[in-house]
Protein backbone atom coordinates (compact mmCIF):
# COMPACT_ATOMS: atom_id res chain seq x y z
CA UNK A 1 0.00 0.00 0.00
CA UNK A 2 0.92 3.14 -0.51
CA UNK A 3 2.44 5.57 2.41
CA UNK A 4 -0.08 8.98 2.76
CA UNK A 5 1.98 11.70 2.29
CA UNK A 6 2.25 13.26 5.94
CA UNK A 7 0.82 16.49 6.60
CA UNK A 8 4.13 19.13 7.05
CA UNK A 9 4.44 21.70 10.34
CA UNK A 10 6.86 24.33 10.15
CA UNK A 11 7.65 25.59 13.33
CA UNK A 12 9.90 28.95 14.27
CA UNK A 13 11.18 29.84 17.30
CA UNK A 14 14.74 31.29 18.23
CA UNK A 15 14.47 28.94 21.37
CA UNK A 16 15.97 25.48 19.81
CA UNK A 17 14.67 23.84 23.10
CA UNK A 18 10.83 24.69 22.07
CA UNK A 19 12.05 23.72 18.55
CA UNK A 20 12.95 20.32 19.74
CA UNK A 21 9.72 20.15 21.57
CA UNK A 22 7.65 20.59 19.10
CA UNK A 23 9.18 18.85 16.83
CA UNK A 24 9.43 15.56 19.00
CA UNK A 25 5.87 16.18 20.20
CA UNK A 26 4.03 16.24 16.16
CA UNK A 27 6.91 14.21 15.07
CA UNK A 28 5.50 11.64 17.43
CA UNK A 29 2.54 11.54 15.89
CA UNK A 30 3.00 11.05 12.36
CA UNK A 31 3.92 15.20 11.25
CA UNK A 32 6.71 16.07 9.72
CA UNK A 33 8.21 18.61 10.91
CA UNK A 34 10.64 21.73 9.05
CA UNK A 35 12.26 23.96 11.72
CA UNK A 36 13.96 27.48 11.43
CA UNK A 37 14.89 29.53 14.09
CA UNK A 38 14.51 32.71 12.38
CA UNK A 39 12.32 34.80 10.42
CA UNK A 40 13.90 34.80 7.12
CA UNK A 41 14.90 31.06 7.61
CA UNK A 42 11.00 30.41 7.82
CA UNK A 43 9.74 32.33 4.71
CA UNK A 44 12.28 30.52 2.92
CA UNK A 45 11.09 27.11 4.05
CA UNK A 46 7.45 28.26 3.96
CA UNK A 47 8.02 29.67 0.07
CA UNK A 48 9.66 26.29 -0.86
CA UNK A 49 7.89 23.26 1.01
CA UNK A 50 4.54 24.61 1.26
CA UNK A 51 3.55 23.42 4.69
CA UNK A 52 0.39 22.95 5.95
CA UNK A 53 0.87 24.78 8.84
CA UNK A 54 3.12 27.27 10.57
CA UNK A 55 3.79 27.62 14.18
CA UNK A 56 5.59 31.08 14.71
CA UNK A 57 7.14 32.40 17.77
CA UNK A 58 6.61 36.33 18.12
CA UNK A 59 9.44 37.47 20.09
CA UNK A 60 12.24 36.62 17.85
CA UNK A 61 15.89 38.83 17.36
CA UNK A 62 15.79 40.21 14.35
CA UNK A 63 12.84 39.59 12.15
CA UNK A 64 9.81 39.37 14.62
CA UNK A 65 7.10 37.12 14.12
CA UNK A 66 4.66 40.09 13.39
CA UNK A 67 7.47 40.79 10.40
CA UNK A 68 7.17 37.16 9.28
CA UNK A 69 3.34 36.96 9.47
CA UNK A 70 2.87 40.43 7.00
CA UNK A 71 5.50 39.21 4.84
CA UNK A 72 3.86 35.61 4.41
CA UNK A 73 0.29 36.48 4.25
CA UNK A 74 1.64 39.07 1.43
CA UNK A 75 3.02 36.28 -0.35
CA UNK A 76 0.27 34.42 -2.67
CA UNK A 77 2.71 31.35 -2.44
CA UNK A 78 2.21 31.26 1.40
CA UNK A 79 -0.84 33.59 1.68
CA UNK A 80 -3.22 30.76 2.31
CA UNK A 81 -1.50 28.32 4.98
CA UNK A 82 -2.69 29.19 8.38
CA UNK A 83 -0.08 30.54 10.99
CA UNK A 84 -0.67 30.02 14.36
CA UNK A 85 1.61 31.89 17.14
CA UNK A 86 3.37 31.59 20.09
CA UNK A 87 2.93 34.42 22.63
CA UNK A 88 3.04 34.95 26.29
CA UNK A 89 -0.13 34.82 28.52
CA UNK A 90 -0.06 38.90 29.45
CA UNK A 91 0.32 39.66 25.90
CA UNK A 92 -3.09 40.94 25.28
CA UNK A 93 -1.71 43.28 21.92
CA UNK A 94 0.01 40.86 20.51
CA UNK A 95 -2.97 38.72 20.25
CA UNK A 96 -5.28 41.30 18.87
CA UNK A 97 -2.03 41.82 16.58
CA UNK A 98 -1.02 38.37 15.42
CA UNK A 99 -4.93 38.25 14.46
CA UNK A 100 -5.02 41.50 12.50
CA UNK A 101 -1.84 40.35 10.77
CA UNK A 102 -3.76 37.13 9.60
CA UNK A 103 -3.19 34.59 12.01
CA UNK A 104 -5.56 31.60 12.79
CA UNK A 105 -4.96 31.11 16.51
CA UNK A 106 -2.75 31.32 19.17
CA UNK A 107 -0.87 29.28 21.55
CA UNK A 108 0.11 30.65 24.80
CA UNK A 109 3.82 30.44 26.50
CA UNK A 110 4.83 28.46 28.04
CA UNK A 111 2.89 25.85 26.17
CA UNK A 112 1.87 21.88 26.56
CA UNK A 113 2.97 19.85 23.45
CA UNK A 114 -0.50 18.26 24.05
CA UNK A 115 -2.00 21.67 23.55
CA UNK A 116 0.10 22.56 20.75
CA UNK A 117 -0.79 18.93 18.96
CA UNK A 118 -4.49 19.51 19.65
CA UNK A 119 -4.63 23.04 18.38
CA UNK A 120 -2.42 21.99 15.38
CA UNK A 121 -5.15 19.25 14.73
CA UNK A 122 -7.89 21.53 14.48
CA UNK A 123 -6.36 23.98 12.39
CA UNK A 124 -5.79 21.17 9.72
CA UNK A 125 -9.11 19.74 9.77
CA UNK A 126 -10.29 23.51 9.31
CA UNK A 127 -7.83 24.09 6.69
CA UNK A 128 -8.88 21.14 4.70
CA UNK A 129 -12.71 21.48 5.41
CA UNK A 130 -11.83 24.74 3.90
CA UNK A 131 -9.68 23.91 0.74
CA UNK A 132 -12.12 21.47 -0.45
CA UNK A 133 -14.98 23.77 -0.34
CA UNK A 134 -12.98 26.01 -2.20
CA UNK A 135 -12.24 22.74 -4.74
CA UNK A 136 -15.62 21.77 -4.70
CA UNK A 137 -16.87 25.10 -5.49
CA UNK A 138 -14.11 25.51 -8.19
CA UNK A 139 -15.12 22.16 -9.59
CA UNK A 140 -18.77 23.38 -9.91
CA UNK A 141 -18.04 26.71 -11.58
CA UNK A 142 -15.84 24.87 -13.93
CA UNK A 143 -18.59 22.80 -14.89
CA UNK A 144 -21.16 25.66 -15.32
CA UNK A 145 -18.77 27.61 -17.58
CA UNK A 146 -17.76 24.17 -19.27
CA UNK A 147 -21.67 23.95 -20.05
CA UNK A 148 -22.02 27.57 -21.22
CA UNK A 149 -19.56 26.80 -23.62
CA UNK A 150 -21.39 23.93 -24.74
CA UNK A 151 -24.40 25.20 -24.75
CA UNK A 152 -26.05 23.59 -27.29
CA UNK A 153 -24.26 20.10 -28.76
CA UNK A 154 -24.20 19.56 -32.08
CA UNK A 155 -25.24 16.30 -34.03
CA UNK A 156 -21.57 16.61 -35.78
CA UNK A 157 -19.72 16.19 -32.07
CA UNK A 158 -21.80 14.01 -31.06
CA UNK A 159 -22.22 11.47 -34.01
CA UNK A 160 -23.04 8.07 -31.42
CA UNK A 161 -26.15 10.35 -30.38
CA UNK A 162 -27.57 9.73 -33.52
CA UNK A 163 -30.08 12.83 -33.43
CA UNK A 164 -30.46 15.78 -35.52
CA UNK A 165 -31.78 19.09 -34.63
CA UNK A 166 -33.92 22.05 -35.39
CA UNK A 167 -33.31 25.27 -33.27
CA UNK A 168 -34.40 28.41 -33.21
CA UNK A 169 -34.81 30.69 -29.79
CA UNK A 170 -36.84 34.85 -30.91
CA UNK A 171 -34.12 36.50 -28.19
CA UNK A 172 -30.45 35.38 -27.20
CA UNK A 173 -32.01 34.03 -24.07
CA UNK A 174 -34.52 31.41 -25.35
CA UNK A 175 -36.46 29.66 -23.17
CA UNK A 176 -36.25 26.60 -25.27
CA UNK A 177 -33.00 24.58 -24.94
CA UNK A 178 -31.82 20.90 -25.38
CA UNK A 179 -28.86 18.67 -24.34
CA UNK A 180 -27.04 15.38 -25.24
CA UNK A 181 -25.43 13.27 -22.48
CA UNK A 182 -23.52 10.91 -23.30
CA UNK A 183 -23.75 8.75 -20.30
CA UNK A 184 -21.62 5.98 -21.92
CA UNK A 185 -20.64 4.31 -25.15
CA UNK A 186 -24.32 2.81 -26.23
CA UNK A 187 -26.00 4.90 -23.78
CA UNK A 188 -27.67 8.62 -24.18
CA UNK A 189 -30.16 11.26 -22.55
CA UNK A 190 -31.67 13.81 -24.20
CA UNK A 191 -32.94 16.38 -22.67
CA UNK A 192 -35.35 18.96 -23.88
CA UNK A 193 -37.09 21.66 -21.84
CA UNK A 194 -38.65 24.80 -21.81
CA UNK A 195 -38.53 27.52 -19.69
CA UNK A 196 -40.74 29.92 -18.41
CA UNK A 197 -40.45 33.25 -19.39
CA UNK A 198 -37.88 34.78 -21.29
CA UNK A 199 -35.91 36.51 -19.82
CA UNK A 200 -31.42 37.04 -19.20
CA UNK A 201 -31.74 35.16 -16.11
CA UNK A 202 -32.72 31.89 -18.19
CA UNK A 203 -29.36 31.40 -19.90
CA UNK A 204 -27.87 31.59 -16.61
CA UNK A 205 -30.51 28.90 -14.84
CA UNK A 206 -29.82 27.11 -18.62
CA UNK A 207 -26.10 26.44 -17.54
CA UNK A 208 -27.38 25.79 -14.39
CA UNK A 209 -29.75 23.00 -15.35
CA UNK A 210 -26.91 21.76 -17.89
CA UNK A 211 -24.45 21.10 -14.97
CA UNK A 212 -26.91 19.24 -12.63
CA UNK A 213 -27.72 17.15 -15.74
CA UNK A 214 -23.81 16.54 -16.64
CA UNK A 215 -24.07 16.05 -12.64
CA UNK A 216 -26.69 13.66 -12.51
CA UNK A 217 -27.11 11.77 -15.89
CA UNK A 218 -24.68 8.61 -14.71
CA UNK A 219 -24.98 5.57 -15.16
CA UNK A 220 -24.96 4.70 -11.45
CA UNK A 221 -28.97 6.95 -11.30
CA UNK A 222 -32.06 5.79 -13.16
CA UNK A 223 -33.29 7.94 -15.42
CA UNK A 224 -36.01 9.01 -13.21
CA UNK A 225 -33.84 8.99 -9.74
CA UNK A 226 -31.29 11.43 -12.65
CA UNK A 227 -34.47 13.58 -12.93
CA UNK A 228 -35.77 13.54 -9.31
CA UNK A 229 -32.43 14.89 -7.83
CA UNK A 230 -32.06 17.59 -10.71
CA UNK A 231 -35.70 18.87 -9.66
CA UNK A 232 -34.65 18.76 -5.65
CA UNK A 233 -31.82 20.93 -6.39
CA UNK A 234 -33.86 23.25 -9.07
CA UNK A 235 -36.38 23.42 -5.87
CA UNK A 236 -34.10 24.83 -3.97
CA UNK A 237 -32.08 27.37 -6.34
CA UNK A 238 -35.02 28.93 -9.08
CA UNK A 239 -36.22 31.50 -8.39
CA UNK A 240 -39.64 31.72 -7.07
CA UNK A 241 -42.86 31.48 -10.06
CA UNK A 242 -39.99 29.95 -12.35
CA UNK A 243 -39.95 26.15 -14.16
CA UNK A 244 -39.23 24.61 -16.59
CA UNK A 245 -41.24 21.75 -18.74
CA UNK A 246 -39.11 18.71 -19.89
CA UNK A 247 -38.86 15.61 -21.23
CA UNK A 248 -35.65 13.47 -20.80
CA UNK A 249 -35.36 10.53 -22.71
CA UNK A 250 -32.75 7.61 -22.58
CA UNK A 251 -31.58 5.21 -24.96
CA UNK A 252 -29.66 2.40 -23.84
CA UNK A 253 -28.99 0.85 -28.00
CA UNK A 254 -27.40 -2.05 -26.16
CA UNK A 255 -30.36 -3.59 -24.28
CA UNK A 256 -32.91 -1.62 -27.01
CA UNK A 257 -34.37 0.34 -24.01
CA UNK A 258 -35.83 3.73 -23.80
CA UNK A 259 -37.07 5.34 -21.16
CA UNK A 260 -38.98 8.61 -20.95
CA UNK A 261 -39.55 11.18 -18.52
CA UNK A 262 -41.27 13.94 -18.73
CA UNK A 263 -42.29 16.74 -16.60
CA UNK A 264 -45.43 18.78 -17.86
CA UNK A 265 -44.00 18.39 -21.64
CA UNK A 266 -45.56 17.95 -24.91
CA UNK A 267 -45.91 14.02 -25.89
CA UNK A 268 -42.70 12.23 -27.63
CA UNK A 269 -43.64 11.32 -31.00
CA UNK A 270 -42.28 7.67 -31.32
CA UNK A 271 -41.80 6.92 -35.72
CA UNK A 272 -41.54 3.31 -35.57
CA UNK A 273 -39.79 1.81 -38.52
CA UNK A 274 -42.50 -0.06 -39.28
CA UNK A 275 -46.28 1.51 -39.04
CA UNK A 276 -47.64 4.69 -38.29
CA UNK A 277 -46.22 7.51 -36.01
CA UNK A 278 -48.24 8.29 -32.51
CA UNK A 279 -47.74 10.03 -29.45
CA UNK A 280 -46.45 8.75 -26.42
CA UNK A 281 -48.42 10.59 -23.54
CA UNK A 282 -47.68 11.15 -19.50
CA UNK A 283 -49.11 12.85 -16.96
CA UNK A 284 -45.89 14.81 -15.12
CA UNK A 285 -45.54 17.87 -12.73
CA UNK A 286 -43.16 20.57 -14.03
CA UNK A 287 -39.83 20.63 -13.12
CA UNK A 288 -38.33 22.77 -10.27
CA UNK A 289 -41.45 23.51 -8.80
CA UNK A 290 -42.32 20.54 -5.96
CA UNK A 291 -40.04 19.32 -3.92
CA UNK A 292 -42.10 15.76 -4.19
CA UNK A 293 -42.74 16.56 -7.81
CA UNK A 294 -44.70 12.87 -9.43
CA UNK A 295 -43.13 12.63 -13.21
CA UNK A 296 -44.39 10.51 -16.37
CA UNK A 297 -42.33 7.45 -16.93
CA UNK A 298 -42.56 5.01 -19.16
CA UNK A 299 -40.13 2.43 -20.63
CA UNK A 300 -40.14 0.32 -23.16
CA UNK A 301 -38.31 -2.07 -25.86
CA UNK A 302 -37.42 -0.03 -29.28
CA UNK A 303 -35.35 -1.75 -32.44
CA UNK A 304 -32.60 -0.30 -34.33
CA UNK A 305 -34.55 2.41 -36.63
CA UNK A 306 -36.89 3.48 -34.74
CA UNK A 307 -37.22 7.39 -34.60
CA UNK A 308 -38.39 9.63 -31.71
CA UNK A 309 -39.32 13.41 -31.77
CA UNK A 310 -38.72 15.29 -29.15
CA UNK A 311 -39.59 19.09 -29.13
CA UNK A 312 -41.01 22.33 -27.39
CA UNK A 313 -44.47 23.52 -27.25
CA UNK A 314 -43.50 26.34 -29.52
CA UNK A 315 -43.48 23.60 -32.88
CA UNK A 316 -47.55 22.86 -31.35
CA UNK A 317 -48.88 25.90 -29.96
CA UNK A 318 -50.04 28.62 -31.49
CA UNK A 319 -51.48 31.82 -29.58
CA UNK A 320 -52.98 33.11 -32.77
CA UNK A 321 -54.64 30.28 -33.68
CA UNK A 322 -55.68 29.96 -30.05
CA UNK A 323 -53.82 26.07 -30.19
CA UNK A 324 -52.52 24.23 -27.04
CA UNK A 325 -50.10 21.14 -27.13
CA UNK A 326 -52.25 18.98 -25.23
CA UNK A 327 -54.70 19.51 -28.75
CA UNK A 328 -52.07 20.32 -31.03
CA UNK A 329 -49.98 17.40 -30.85
CA UNK A 330 -52.25 15.38 -32.11
CA UNK A 331 -53.00 17.38 -35.51
CA UNK A 332 -50.01 17.34 -36.03
CA UNK A 333 -49.07 13.33 -37.06
CA UNK A 334 -50.18 13.35 -40.86
CA UNK A 335 -47.19 15.79 -40.91
CA UNK A 336 -45.00 13.81 -39.06
CA UNK A 337 -45.99 10.91 -41.61
CA UNK A 338 -44.67 13.13 -44.62
CA UNK A 339 -41.21 13.51 -42.90
CA UNK A 340 -41.31 9.57 -42.40
CA UNK A 341 -38.75 8.81 -44.75
CA UNK A 342 -36.68 11.86 -44.15
CA UNK A 343 -33.36 10.56 -42.67
CA UNK A 344 -33.31 11.63 -38.90
CA UNK A 345 -30.94 14.30 -39.20
CA UNK A 346 -32.63 16.74 -41.78
CA UNK A 347 -36.38 15.35 -40.52
CA UNK A 348 -36.54 18.26 -37.62
CA UNK A 349 -35.71 20.95 -40.45
CA UNK A 350 -38.26 18.95 -43.11
CA UNK A 351 -40.72 19.07 -40.20
CA UNK A 352 -40.25 22.25 -39.29
CA UNK A 353 -40.67 23.56 -43.25
CA UNK A 354 -43.80 21.56 -43.57
CA UNK A 355 -45.64 23.19 -40.99
CA UNK A 356 -44.79 26.79 -41.26
CA UNK A 357 -43.67 26.66 -44.73
CA UNK A 358 -39.93 27.90 -45.87
CA UNK A 359 -39.76 31.34 -44.44
CA UNK A 360 -42.33 32.42 -42.09
CA UNK A 361 -42.07 34.28 -38.73
CA UNK A 362 -41.99 31.97 -35.59
CA UNK A 363 -44.53 32.79 -32.90
CA UNK A 364 -42.20 31.32 -30.47
CA UNK A 365 -38.61 29.55 -29.86
CA UNK A 366 -39.05 25.93 -31.16
CA UNK A 367 -36.23 23.03 -30.74
CA UNK A 368 -36.81 19.92 -32.23
CA UNK A 369 -35.02 16.80 -32.37
CA UNK A 370 -34.97 13.93 -33.99
CA UNK A 371 -33.50 10.58 -32.38
CA UNK A 372 -32.51 7.48 -34.18
CA UNK A 373 -32.38 4.19 -32.17
CA UNK B 1 12.35 15.94 40.59
CA UNK B 2 10.36 12.96 38.73
CA UNK B 3 11.50 13.02 35.59
CA UNK B 4 8.78 10.28 34.50
CA UNK B 5 6.11 12.44 36.04
CA UNK B 6 7.51 15.41 33.70
CA UNK B 7 7.55 13.48 30.73
CA UNK B 8 4.15 11.56 30.48
CA UNK B 9 2.36 15.08 31.75
CA UNK B 10 3.96 16.73 28.60
CA UNK B 11 3.18 13.28 26.58
CA UNK B 12 6.59 12.35 24.68
CA UNK B 13 8.64 9.05 25.58
CA UNK B 14 11.57 9.05 28.95
CA UNK B 15 14.41 8.93 26.49
CA UNK B 16 12.96 11.71 24.28
CA UNK B 17 12.53 14.32 27.77
CA UNK B 18 15.82 13.21 28.65
CA UNK B 19 17.85 14.71 25.37
CA UNK B 20 15.85 17.62 25.94
CA UNK B 21 16.76 17.90 29.27
CA UNK B 22 20.52 17.75 28.13
CA UNK B 23 19.93 20.36 25.55
CA UNK B 24 17.98 22.66 28.65
CA UNK B 25 21.18 22.32 30.62
CA UNK B 26 23.61 23.04 28.24
CA UNK B 27 21.55 26.35 26.25
CA UNK B 28 20.68 27.17 29.35
CA UNK B 29 24.62 27.33 31.27
CA UNK B 30 24.80 29.53 27.66
CA UNK B 31 22.27 31.72 29.02
CA UNK B 32 23.68 32.10 32.27
CA UNK B 33 26.53 33.11 30.70
CA UNK B 34 24.69 35.44 28.79
CA UNK B 35 23.02 36.96 32.05
CA UNK B 36 26.75 37.40 33.74
CA UNK B 37 27.87 39.03 31.07
CA UNK B 38 24.95 41.54 30.92
CA UNK B 39 25.19 41.88 34.93
CA UNK B 40 29.07 42.60 35.04
CA UNK B 41 28.62 45.28 31.73
CA UNK B 42 25.28 46.86 33.41
CA UNK B 43 23.49 45.80 30.20
CA UNK B 44 20.16 45.24 31.52
CA UNK B 45 19.09 44.28 27.95
CA UNK B 46 21.12 41.40 27.48
CA UNK B 47 20.55 40.32 30.96
CA UNK B 48 16.38 40.08 29.68
CA UNK B 49 17.22 38.44 26.68
CA UNK B 50 18.68 35.63 28.31
CA UNK B 51 16.46 35.07 31.07
CA UNK B 52 13.46 35.49 28.47
CA UNK B 53 15.00 31.96 26.66
CA UNK B 54 15.46 30.11 29.65
CA UNK B 55 12.30 31.35 30.85
CA UNK B 56 10.90 30.01 27.83
CA UNK B 57 12.44 26.50 27.61
CA UNK B 58 12.24 25.46 31.02
CA UNK B 59 8.02 26.66 31.52
CA UNK B 60 7.70 24.45 28.12
CA UNK B 61 9.56 21.33 29.91
CA UNK B 62 7.69 22.05 33.05
CA UNK B 63 10.44 23.23 35.27
CA UNK B 64 8.83 25.33 37.50
CA UNK B 65 10.94 26.92 39.65
CA UNK B 66 13.79 27.60 36.98
CA UNK B 67 10.55 29.51 35.13
CA UNK B 68 9.61 31.70 37.90
CA UNK B 69 12.95 32.98 38.78
CA UNK B 70 13.55 33.31 35.08
CA UNK B 71 10.72 35.17 35.03
CA UNK B 72 11.10 37.70 38.02
CA UNK B 73 14.68 37.96 36.36
CA UNK B 74 13.69 39.20 32.77
CA UNK B 75 10.83 41.11 34.32
CA UNK B 76 13.18 43.04 36.94
CA UNK B 77 16.07 43.60 33.97
CA UNK B 78 13.01 44.75 31.27
CA UNK B 79 12.82 47.20 34.12
CA UNK B 80 16.35 48.33 34.41
CA UNK B 81 17.23 46.76 37.58
CA UNK B 82 19.76 44.38 37.59
CA UNK B 83 19.44 44.14 42.09
CA UNK B 84 20.04 41.34 43.51
CA UNK B 85 21.06 39.55 39.87
CA UNK B 86 24.43 38.10 41.71
CA UNK B 87 21.84 35.55 43.57
CA UNK B 88 19.67 35.31 41.43
CA UNK B 89 22.24 34.13 39.27
CA UNK B 90 24.24 31.51 41.65
CA UNK B 91 20.84 29.93 42.67
CA UNK B 92 19.53 29.82 38.99
CA UNK B 93 23.12 28.20 37.89
CA UNK B 94 22.50 25.91 40.76
CA UNK B 95 19.14 25.18 40.05
CA UNK B 96 20.05 23.90 36.41
CA UNK B 97 23.22 21.97 37.34
CA UNK B 98 21.34 20.06 39.54
CA UNK B 99 19.26 18.52 36.30
CA UNK B 100 22.37 16.95 35.60
CA UNK B 101 23.21 14.79 38.56
CA UNK B 102 19.60 13.19 38.03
Amino acid sequence: MEDKQPYTVLAVDDNLLNLKLIEKSLSKEGYRIFSADNGPDARKIADKEKPDLILLDIEMPGENGFEVIKKLKDDAGTNSIPVLFLTGVSEVDSKLKGFELGAVDYIIKPFHPLEVLARVRIHLKLSIATNSLIAGQANKLKQVTEAQVSMMPTPEENPKALFGVFYQALEEAGGDFYDILNISEKITGYFVADFSGHDIKISYMTASVKALLAQNCTPVYSPAESIKLINDVLVEILPEGKYLTACYMHINRTTKKLTIINSGHPPVVCMPKKGDPYLIKMDGDVLGMFKDAHFGVQSFDVEEGDKFFVYSDGLVESAENKVTWASGADSLLPTYKKVAKVPYDKAPTELVKQLFGEDSLLEDDIVVLCVEV
Amino acid sequence: MDFKDLASRLGIDDEDFMELVELFVTTSLSDIDKIKKGFQEGNCDDAAAASHSIKGASGNLGFDDIYKLSMEMEMQAKQGSLENFENFISDLESMVTALNSI
